[in-house]
Parts: C-alpha cells; structure tokens; sequence
C-alpha cells in the first residue's frame, strides 16, 4: 500500500520537499482539472494550479489535519481562480447572484437528450456557466464534496452554497433545456 | 419526478467528467518552484542562526575573559570584599564604572546619531554631557577620591 497523504504531509513538514511530488501525483490532475474548467484557458489553468501547489507547500504547517486535505488544496485553488478572473476582468462578483433571466423553473428536459449528453457537450454547458456556479456542480459531482465541504473551500456559509448549487442545476436544466429545443428543430 | 432524474443524470454526467493532465514537466516546474522558494525562505533563517552563534560565542568569550579575570585577581577581590564594608566600596566602584561607561556611550551615542544625520553636535549639548558626566563621577566617588584610592 503507498503512503498516505498524511503521510506524505509529515514527511513535507520533517523538510523533505521531495515528498511534496507525492501529493502532486495524487492531485494534479484533479487541480489541474478544476482551474482549466473555471478559468477556460490551459495556460492560464496550469499558472493557477502551479501556484496552487507552491502556497500549499508553503502552507503545509498551516494545516489543520482535522479536516480533510482535500477541501484545503481546493479552497488554494479557488482563491488563484479568482485572482485570476479578477486580474483577467471577469466577473466574479458575488452580489450578482439574481438571474432575472432563469425561468422560476427550468422546463422539462427531455431526458433523452439527457441521457445521451457526451463529456464534450457536459463539458460545454459547464463552461457557459458563470465560474461560480460551475465550481459548485463540479465541486459537488466531480470532487464529491457536500455542502458543508463545499463551504469550507469557497468560504461562504452553507446556505449559500446550497443556493448557488440549487440555481446552478436550475441552470443548467435551463441550457440543457435549450440544447434539448435546438434538436428537435 | 422528471426533475429528479434529469438531476441525477447531471450528477452523473459531471461525475464521469474526465480529469485532465497538465501539460509534460508540469510536475517538474512545480518541483523546481518549490526548491526555489524553499531555497529562498532558508536563507535568511541561516543568516539569523548565524547571527544567534555569533551572539552566543561573542557571550562565551565574555563570560571566560571575566572569570580569567577574576581568577588571576582573585586574592584582591577576597581581601576587598573580606574587609569592613569592602562590599560597599567595591559595589561603588562598579557603579561608578557602570556611570562613566552609561554616560560615555550615551554622548558616543548622541554624537553618533548626530553625525549619521550629517550634522555635528551644537557645541551646548556636547557641554551639557560632558557636565553630566562629570557630575556623575562625581557623585558616585563622594569626598574627591578616586575610586582606586578608597580601595
């Protein structure tokens, strides 16, 4: 059995620096992953989860093993998305929160064309999503948080994660709606 | 109904959304950038560890010249201190070293701070410390002796 992230952590924390490419192995991929699909841009993705890894080394000693190291490396890595939408002037406000333009209900979806969505077309619906309601469905789906976990990595309180998932599904139905609609035309 | 299942087909979908790699030698950059800035934050970590051996000797060879010193004089330092209020005159002495040296490193000192602003010292506050001085040494060696003549 190979080492445990703790593990590896310890071995980072005696001054081992090069135990820290044990937790790359376990997690680039997956950071790389998640900035790419906020940020849109793979230069821009593989700047943000570089930094993400560097403050994390630095961090280590900073972290507390109560929770898991998971949601941890992921709050780092919100915060360089962000950084990075904000240096790019994206919008990431978090007071624009009202869609005036998302029906009170999202139409039926087909479920068809619903169980037919490839990644490619999952991928493309992600992505015409405002970062902070992608983030929240991948960080549920992909990265199987719950809210709470969820809370801890964007820093806001429970409720408002439940509502961002809540509206980012709504969304999405929205869109998937939409796709549903150009088909069958 | 149909919502539920919709959402969990999103569920599902999301979750089958492949991970993607970073491009070749990412792993390395990341290495190299740690290294560096490990590199960088250890630096003046070692400069202060140095800083605190040097104190540390530079206290050593105090402690061992004063107890050289005491051994070699120590017959004086017993007779002083045996004889009738010895302990008084040589507690005075002390002082009236400590004083001389306190007043002299505080003009040093003014003087200094003077010079650092590139302006010397009005020639009243050099008149002023040196009264200061004086009237301390004073002070402490009461009557006019010197303090080795009380000794």
């Amino acid at each position: 059995m190979g080492e445990t992230e703790i593990e590896i952590i310890d071995r980072c924390l005696g001054g081992d620096n090069a135990a820290f490419a044990g937790i790359l192995a376990i997690y680039q991929d997956r950071i790389y992953g998640f900035c790419l699909r906020l940020l849109k841009d793979p230069n821009a993705a593989e700047d943000a989860a570089q930094e993400t890894f560097v403050k994390s080394f630095r961090g280590l000693p900073s972290y507390n093993k109560k929770y898991p190291f998971a949601s941890w490396l992921f709050r780092i890595a919100h915060n360089a998305c962000m950084d990075a939408l904000r240096a790019g002037n994206k919008t990431v406000s978090m007071d624009d929160e009202n869609f005036s333009d998302l029906p009170d209900k999202a139409p039926g979806v087909d479920l068809q064309v619903a169980e037919t969505l490839d990644s490619e077309r999952i991928e493309a619906l992600l992505a015409s999503l405002p970062p902070l309601y992608s983030e929240v469905l991948l960080l549920q789906y992909r990265e199987d948080m719950g809210p709470a976990e969820i809370a801890r990595v964007i820093n806001a309180p429970e409720g408002t994660v439940k509502a961002r998932l809540f509206r980012a599904r709504e969304m999405f139905k929205a869109k998937l709606a939409g796709l549903a609609a150009d088909a069958t035309v | 109904m149909n919502a539920d299942k919709t959402d969990k087909l999103i569920a599902k979908a999301i979750r089958a959304l492949p991970y993607r790699a970073p491009s070749a030698g990412f792993r390395a950059r990341v290495m190299t950038a740690i290294a560096v800035q490990s590199a960088a934050e250890t630096w003046p970590a070692r400069v202060i560890e140095a800083a605190g051996l040097l104190v540390g000797a530079w206290a050593a060879i105090l402690i061992f010249s004063a107890g050289a010193l005491i051994y070699v004089n120590f017959t004086d330092i017993a007779a002083l201190i045996i004889q009738p209020g010895g302990l008084t005159h040589a507690l005075n002495l002390l002082a009236a070293h400590a004083a001389i040296v306190l007043i002299k490193s505080g003009t040093v000192l003014s003087i200094a701070v003077e010079l650092a602003r590139a302006n010397f010292p009005p020639l009243y506050e050099i008149a002023i410390a040196s009264l200061a001085c004086a009237g301390a040494v004073t002070a402490v060696s009461k009557g006019g002796h010197t303090a080795g003549q009380r000794i």
